[in-house]
């Protein structure tokens, strides 16, 4: 009992308080890059998800079972980018086979989960919180995976509704984007220091 | 101790690369998508502009449609016959019939000066807008000239100049845009067989009295083209060109020259000015 309930805290602290996007400010790039239409953002989302997941998982295990026994933390950062990239052409390729149309809406963003900030900053969270049981690691990374999906949907649902409103000229594109992801940040700061 | 800890961390990498590698590999071995290199093959003969005019979201899924059915070759608008024949080299096939490039022509000719207007619009400045306003035009079939087609064409291939819509045949492509755009439906694709394609330059089906009185150019239903050549038809009260046996002769020749108001024209690359508006047609000399 006590465990599900660190999960679920630690879930929920994960997806709305220490939200990738909204307090740390990690994976920006595919954030307001994939946010113009909600159907690619939730792909984009999607995509993420997994691959965070795995990666979180993947290098939990080898943080813990090889890294921290043989005394080599000084190894994490390009172990984890390698078990990333290496995860990330899994994805790929298995959505290749599989999901050919999904693979063709991806097109360059699914590569570049590679060198999204996000899934190493997730990574290394893991490591920092010193997380020590696997289920919630796999929980956090999960976790962080749906936070993203939500901070992008819901980006994008505004992006969407934005193109109908009276942007001022000097504020269109780019700007209004900015500002919107500035105020939402600040939206979700009033969560701070409800969960631990 | 230094050394050991040297040799475990290359060791730890090289271990985690040699797993990684493997993984990747069986992966790869197993996943692997067979690409069709003809399929990359014709989407080089495309024009790869992504018009649609195919049916299909792009080029690239017409390539990918064309190499499974091979049926679907000539339905590139833009490419038209060149296109075609590259598939069919590609796909080692042989193609009979190219068929013709089709390009839009339009069905009026009537400019600003032409035409007669009941009232003066100031509404939304869109031909489908305008079309919902009854009597501004006379004509209720000619062109608006608020350029609906010009704003669809991707091209930058059609233009309205004084108060027509005329297609600049070097830049137009085929994709039929326009013709789905235009809310009187005058554009119609048609087969340039020929640099230059005669047409019956009017959409009208009112009464030739009527068609007089509202256009200089129009077309009044009189049937001398039909008598001269049987190369034009008659569709209700508008005459209209045969372009699946399309083959000018002499005939069509007296019979654009004949044609009371002129609305017989050629239509293309190089075509020759239309006679100007309300200019009789040259007297037959008597034989």
């Amino acid at each position: 009992m006590d465990t599900l309930q660190t999960l679920i805290i630690g879930f929920l602290s994960v997806v709305i308080v220490n939200n990738l996007v909204f307090t740390k400010f990690l994976g920006i790039c595919p954030y307001l890059g994939v946010s113009g239409r909600i159907d690619m953002a939730f792909g984009m989302g999607c995509a993420v998800t997994f691959v965070v997941t795995l990666a979180g998982t993947l290098t939990w295990l080898i943080d813990h079972l090889i890294l921290q026994k043989v005394g080599l933390e000084v190894l994490m950062y390009v172990c984890f980018i390698l078990v990333i990239a290496g995860a990330v052409q899994l994805v790929e390729m298995y959505v290749k086979k599989f999901f050919p149309p999904l693979y063709e809406s991806f097109g360059i963003f699914l590569p570049l989960i590679t060198t999204n900030c996000a899934i190493l900053g997730l990574c290394l969270f893991l490591n920092l919180w010193e997380i020590d049981s696997f289920i919630e690691a796999v929980v956090l990374s999960f976790g962080a995976g749906i936070g993203f999906t939500m901070a992008i949907c819901i980006m994008a649902g505004i992006r969407e509704n934005l193109r109908l409103a009276d942007v001022p000229d000097a504020l269109q594109g780019a700007p209004i984007t900015l500002i919107t992801a500035g105020i939402l940040s600040m939206a979700f700061m009033g969560f701070a220091g409800m969960i631990g | 101790m230094e050394f050991l800890s040297v040799f475990l961390a290359g060791a730890t990498m090289l271990g985690l690369g040699m797993v990684f590698a493997v993984v990747l590999l069986i992966a790869s071995i197993k996943l692997k998508v067979e690409v069709d290199p003809k399929v990359e093959q014709v989407q080089e003969t495309l024009p790869n502009v992504d018009c649609g005019a195919c049916g299909f979201a792009g080029c690239a899924s017409y390539a990918k449609a064309v190499v499974a059915d091979p049926k679907l070759i000539g339905a590139c608008a833009p490419g038209g016959s060149n296109t075609s024949e590259k598939i069919a080299l590609v796909l080692n096939l042989q193609v009979s019939e190219g068929g013709a490039p089709s390009r839009p022509i339009i069905h009026c000719r009537a400019t600003s000066k032409d035409k007669t207007f009941y009232a003066s619009y100031d509404g939304i400045p869109t031909c489908t807008a305008t079309n919902a306003q009854p009597n501004v035009q006379a004509c209720k079939f000619g062109c608006m000239g608020y350029g609906d087609c010009t704003t669809a064409c991707k091209f930058d291939a059609l233009h309205i100049i004084d108060g027509l819509a005329v297609v600049d045949y070097d830049k137009c492509t085929g994709c039929t845009a326009c013709a789905k755009a235009c809310p009187r439906n005058l554009i119609e694709m048609v087969p340039f067989t020929h640099e230059n394609m005669m047409v019956v330059a009017c959409s009208s089906q009112e009464s030739g009295k009527d068609t007089r009185q509202m256009c200089k150019v129009g077309c009044i239903a009189c049937k001398l083209c039909t008598k001269k050549s049987d190369q034009f038809t008659m569709n209700g009260n508008n005459a209209r060109t045969d372009y699946e046996n399309y083959s000018p002769n002499e005939g069509t020749e007296t019979a654009i020259d004949k044609c009371p108001t002129g609305v017989i024209v050629y239509r293309g690359k190089t075509a020759p000015p239309p006679r100007p508006a309300g200019q009789k047609p040259k007297p037959t000399a008597k034989a």
